[in-house]
């Protein structure tokens, strides 16, 4: 029996062929800005992260400071919960990595080689959790103990340009909201006007099934099927689509944000996570308009 | 088989589709249920198939109550029941096999019996040679046998022809006729629902004659006369 609803429900489907390529390509376009919405979320949450990636306090000792009274300090910071990690750089490390990052400019490195005493202080960098740490670890800095033995502290929290993504962020979610329902709204209403116009082109089948005795659930289901059927189908034109797709738009993401990110395989990684539940979501959509489309043209 | 107990049936307030109707069928019997248009004819046969209630009164098909039938059981109710229409309501682009093996598979019958019975059904309407047919290579007459085999496909204990006749010529009418007698002779119950005066009165069986919705005349062996 259940063979039979498929099959009906596949003649439905190639019996109204070009009604199916619309509310297919119609579903395609709903899931399509569902997805770019989810790829937009994906990059500009990936932004923020990797801005905050580079949120880290230096602190530079005073150069009579023995080595002893850095290692307790760092040990000290390294016990605190809400630090993640601290980073001894001691002055010849400091002065290796000065040189190695201005080795193409030969005036300040003949600077630097000229001065009798290497010019670069002790240096701990400490990185929190997460960003609200910060002020408590600043604060904790300041006391007496530590402020003695510090020369200076360096802490730039990107907040502007952290607040900016996240508003971009905030705003494309919201006209992602809105397009979401606008497309989910046509494609139900377009659901509901295949399923009126397949049950208008079935009529006689339906009318005949009626009379000889098949059950509600067996003249209603291949309805309900076929629904799935535009589901699935756009579900795998949306992927066919999107991986490709993805794979061009990739690098010219990586390259406008600087950073380093594999979006394909985040996708592969939510494969199910995503297109599934685009997927239920359809399918669900689907069933709805569907039933109340076979309840209103559908009457036993 | 068939009662109808004080049935009345009415559309809105004041349009009368049947009055006071009681009249009993038993089994194996074949009824004429004649008159004019606008009779009460069909409201009978959507009465008979629960397509519609009664305002009043009850109905009952082989004991069973179907008044106000819920709509979970009218396909049980309908496969017990062989309908054929005016309008032979074939799938064109279906083989005779297919449309008549059509009724059997939306029901839930399995492969093997479906291959097994048709073609029995269809040697009952005399088209065993035609299998692979489609509708509009048949005549009127043997479509209506594919309608007749099809409604055959659940063995029905009675068979409902509502005017089967109707637009075919009179040496098609006759087998038709004819086909529907013999299925009444293997022990099937036949209301022939029809206003063709000659049909029914060559017959010489029960005749019913509705008139406004009322029972004028329920005669054995009766003629239909206007």
């Amino acid at each position: 029996m259940f063979f039979r609803i498929i099959k009906f429900a596949f003649q439905n489907f190639y019996r109204n062929f070009w009604l199916a390529i619309v509310t297919v390509t119609m579903l395609v376009v709903a899931l399509f800005s569902v997805s770019t919405l989810i790829t937009l979320n994906v990059v500009l949450d990936q932004a923020v992260k990797s801005v905050e990636d580079k949120i880290d306090v230096s602190i530079y000792f005073k150069k009579d400071i023995e080595e002893a009274k850095i290692l307790a300090a760092k040990v000290e910071l390294s016990n605190l919960p809400e630090v993640e990690k601290v980073t001894l750089i001691n002055q010849e490390e400091a002065s290796l990595l000065f040189k190695e990052y201005h080795k193409e400019d030969e005036v300040i490195l003949s600077s630097v080689d000229s001065l009798d005493e290497n010019p670069f202080s002790n240096l701990l960098i400490v990185k929190a959790y997460n960003m609200e740490d910060y002020s408590g670890i600043l604060k904790m800095l300041d006391k007496k103990e530590y402020s003695s033995l510090i020369e200076k502290k360096d802490f730039d929290d990107h907040k502007a340009v952290i607040s900016k993504i996240t508003l971009i962020k905030d705003r494309i979610k919201k006209i992602g909201y809105i397009i979401i329902a606008i497309f989910s709204f046509i494609a139900a209403l377009i659901v509901f006007n295949t399923v009126r116009i397949t049950i208008y082109t079935h009529r006689n089948e339906i009318t005949i099934m009626r009379l000889v005795g098949a059950t509600n659930w067996f003249i209603r289901a291949p309805f309900l099927f076929e629904e799935v059927f535009y589901a699935l189908a756009s579900c795998l034109i949306l992927i066919s689509i999107f991986y490709p797709l993805l794979s061009f738009l990739e690098p010219h993401f990586n390259y406008f944000l600087e950073y380093d990110f594999d979006l394909i395989s985040y996708f592969k990684n939510n494969f199910f996570y995503i297109f599934g539940a685009q997927f239920l979501a359809v399918a669900f959509i689907n069933s709805i308009s569907s039933f109340i489309a076979m309840k209103k043209y559908l009457k036993a | 088989m068939v009662k109808f107990e004080n049935v009345n049936k009415t559309y809105g307030e004041d349009i009368v589709g049947l009055k006071d109707i009681n009249l009993h069928i038993k089994p194996k019997e074949f009824v004429s249920i004649v008159g004019q248009s606008g009779a009460g004819k069909s409201t009978m046969v959507k009465l008979l198939i629960a397509e519609e209630q009664a305002t009043e009164g009850k109905v009952i098909i082989g004991g069973w109550d179907i008044t106000h039938l819920r709509k979970s059981r009218k396909p049980i109710l309908r496969r017990q029941i062989g309908v054929v229409f005016q309008d032979f309501k074939l799938l064109p682009q279906k083989t005779v096999f297919e449309n008549v093996a059509f009724a059997a598979e939306v029901c839930g019958e399995k492969r093997k019996r479906i291959k097994e019975i048709v073609p029995k059904v269809l040697e009952i309407v005399g088209l065993e040679d035609k299998l692979d047919r489609y509708p509009k290579q048949l005549s009127g007459g043997e479509r209506q046998r594919v309608v007749i085999a099809r409604s055959l496909i659940h063995r029905p204990k009675l068979l409902i022809a509502d005017e089967p006749t109707g637009n075919l010529d009179s040496l098609n009418t006759k087998e038709i006729i004819d086909l529907l007698l013999r299925i009444n002779n293997f022990g099937t119950t036949v209301i022939l629902v029809t206003h063709n005066k000659d049909v029914v009165n060559s017959l010489r069986k029960r005749v019913i004659v509705l008139s406004e919705g009322k029972i004028s005349s329920d005669k054995e062996r009766g003629r239909y006369v206007i």
